[in-house]
């Protein structure tokens, strides 16, 4: 059901901004904090992050399971664990967090606190307009119309409001925090096993629990996921130190129950997975084939990237390795693959890369030069064979 | 600085409890005289310091240690025999699981905060499965009974796996490797806070006698800086058969010239504010249209 994104050849959409709603008939219950996807009416609740609901094509579908893979050092990934957290706690959904090495607590108490201002004055407030000012060197005297326009559409961002914005510099408040349900597993309370048999079975108590509840009640809610770091050590695998680990079995069939419960239930799973520690890239392989979107954070903190001027206004880079088809054909494609993503105070965006062109003269030679180097000989060779 | 500010602040209060320090060196540098400063630094700070030599004597681990503070060093001896052959070490190897540890602090459980060092964790995991070795070094830390462990670990003994696993424990990491000049060497640091927050330096550093550190100032980044290249660029005006500059007269004329479209401040301010909301449709219908309320999709099975 999942494609990956390289092989899609055809697909269309280059501006995927639209402000049609689907008419729904109340066949849906609507659950609050959910909406109906445009593309194809799967029920959809945002991850927190509203730049990573347009990348993801609206937000994630209920019943499916995303993959996040970590950046070198945990920071951006515990970051969006945590808006994908404090969105359910805003849109009051029920909440399920297991981890192993930092408690589930000290997570939740890390919650960042929610901006209740209106959004669409932000954003306007956000897009300075600037008259045009004779004395001022920006504007502009003959396409002066243009001239509040971004050079580079740049930002990510749909018409329709869809999830919140958090401060990340303020804890949500305690009280919001424990109006949610939260479920929370930490695995060194438990007996050191592998990572499939203690998870399931705490998980299959807590789903069945609640759909037990919710069939009783009639009041149909989404339950949300975080599962931090899985695969890494402390969970009892051996995937992370070992080329060819004896347990990497019970890390992939645990996910196939997983996603195999999701689909049963109203409930949106995130999962995080320490890549850069994973020794075989056939377990990452497989375990990006069996999750349904899957994406990859890469932070620029002590890479040679960091010194780099193209990528000075970012921290790090997202790359999406999968978008799942969920009944139908065809998924929605960013239209760009060069994504990089910048955590500030008030947002964690997520922009389309912009290389300014290259305008000087020797770029064409470079390139040439090269490529003639790469299939004659080099010692004796004529490098300036120029066709 | 960050070198001074770790090994300072090794035991912080309680909200940071539970820190890791790994030291990572190789066969090119050594990084017990690091290890040292910290056990100098801890034992100055007043706290109980429970070492685990596996890799080297008292005497040398404790040879220029201040003098005062050495009755709160405990030191368990390990080395010439760590994994208990000839049943002279106090402390074996295979002894390294939780219980047993924190059995040792207990014994001895004075000062308000307890570190461990552990001379070298590389011999721990060669006799340990890295799984174990994990959920010990997890149990620890979480036990609350010691406040801080630091630990050395020989880089190049392992795979690179299970280093980054160790990696991925600790909350600092400091490797060290070599400088150009004999007297100093360099020390990576990067420091992991609880909010996320990644700091990174590179410091010389060199340890003297009496175990306290002196850090120099950053190493120049070799290589790492790409000079811009400065591309003098040519006047493309010159050197043509005909004239591409303007006049003074010339420029001033072509400023004068009157632009279409040239409204006046208040109806260019007026068309350029920003309009909320995107594009809106509004229909009337008008006396031929036909608006059936009747959704034509409710007769599907769907």
């Amino acid at each position: 059901m999942a494609a990956p994104v390289r092989g899609m050849a055809g697909s269309i959409s280059i501006g995927n901004t639209t402000s049609f709603q689907k008419k729904t008939r109340s066949k849906l219950v609507s659950i609050p904090g959910t909406r109906p996807s445009v593309q194809n009416g799967q029920l959809l609740v945002s991850s927190g992050v509203s730049s990573l609901d347009y990348v993801i094509g609206g937000g994630l579908a209920v019943g499916t399971l995303l993959l996040v893979e970590e950046d070198r050092y945990d920071s951006y990934s515990r970051m969006l664990l945590k808006y994908f957290l404090a969105e359910g706690v805003v849109c009051g959904h029920e909440l399920f967090l297991a981890s192993a090495r930092d408690h589930p607590d000290q997570i939740m108490q890390e919650l960042p606190s929610p901006i209740v201002d209106d959004v669409a004055g932000m954003k306007i407030s956000e897009g300075q307009s600037q008259p045009s000012d004779p004395e001022n060197p920006d504007t502009m005297k003959i396409a002066w119309r243009y001239q509040n326009q971004p050079k580079v559409q740049i930002a990510l961002a749909s018409s329709v409001r869809f999830g919140h914005y958090y401060d990340v510099s303020k804890t949500m408040e305690p009280e919001l925090r424990q109006a949610a349900k939260c479920h929370s597993f930490y695995q060194l309370q438990e007996t050191p096993v592998t990572t499939g048999s203690s998870l399931i079975k705490v998980f299959v108590k807590t789903s069945l629990y609640f759909q037990v509840l919710a069939s009783a009640s009639k009041v149909r809610n989404v339950l949300r996921l975080g599962l931090h770091s899985l695969g890494s050590v402390l969970w009892g695998d051996d995937v992370c130190c070992k080329d060819n680990p004896a347990h990497c079995h019970a890390l992939t069939t645990f996910l196939y129950i997983l996603r195999g419960l999701l689909r049963t239930s109203l409930s949106v799973a995130m999962v995080t997975v320490p890549s850069h520690l994973i020794q075989n890239r056939a377990v990452m392989g497989r375990i990006i084939r069996l999750s349904d979107t899957a994406i990859a954070l890469e932070s620029f903190k002590g890479s040679e990237k960091e010194t780099n001027p193209l990528y000075k206004d970012y921290h790090g880079l997202l790359h999406v390795r999968q978008l799942p088809r969920l009944n139908c054909l065809s998924c929605e494609v960013p239209d760009t693959k060069d994504l990089a993503f910048k955590l500030k105070r008030k947002q964690f965006t997520i922009e389309r890369l912009h290389l300014p062109p290259d305008l000087s003269e020797t770029v064409s030679r470079v390139s040439k030069t090269e490529l003639a180097a790469g299939c004659g000989t080099t010692a004796t060779g004529n490098k300036h064979l120029d066709f | 600085m960050l070198l001074y500010n770790v090994i300072e602040s090794c035991v912080l209060q309680g909200a940071e409890a539970g820190g890791f320090i790994l030291i990572q060196d190789t066969v090119k540098c050594t990084g017990r005289g690091l290890l040292k400063c910290f056990i100098n630094a801890a034992l100055k700070r007043g706290e109980d310091v429970h070492v685990l030599g596996f890799e080297s004597p008292e005497t040398e681990v404790c040879a220029g240690l201040d003098r005062s503070c050495v009755q709160k060093l405990h030191f368990h001896k390990g080395f010439p025999d760590p994994l208990g052959w000839t049943r002279r070490s106090s402390f074996t190897v295979e002894r390294f699981a939780s219980q047993h540890i924190t059995q040792l602090f207990k014994d001895t459980q004075q000062a308000k905060a307890s570190v461990l060092v552990v001379d070298s964790l590389s011999l721990v995991l060669r006799h340990h499965d890295p799984l174990v070795f994990c959920q010990t070094l997890q149990e620890l830390r979480k036990g609350g009974v010691i406040k801080t462990i630091i630990g050395l670990l020989h880089s190049d003994l392992h795979q690179q796996g299970v280093v980054g696993i160790v990696c991925y424990l600790a909350s600092t990491v400091i490797s060290v490797a070599p400088a150009n000049n004999e007297c100093h060497s360099v020390a990576k640091t990067t420091r992991r806070t609880k909010s996320g927050k990644v700091m990174q330096e590179e410091e010389y550093f060199s340890v003297s006698e009496d175990a306290t550190l002196s850090v120099q100032a950053n190493p120049r980044q070799p290589g790492h800086a790409q000079k811009e290249r400065d591309v003098s660029e040519a006047d493309p005006t010159s050197n043509l058969t005909f004239n591409l500059r303007l006049s003074e007269e010339e420029r001033k004329a072509k400023q004068k010239v009157a632009l279409p479209f040239v409204f006046s401040q208040e109806k260019k301010s007026a068309l350029l504010k920003p309009t909320p909301g995107s594009g809106r449709i509004v229909y009337k219908p008008d006396a031929n249209d036909d608006f059936d309320e009747e959704d034509p999709d409710d007769d599907l099975d769907v």
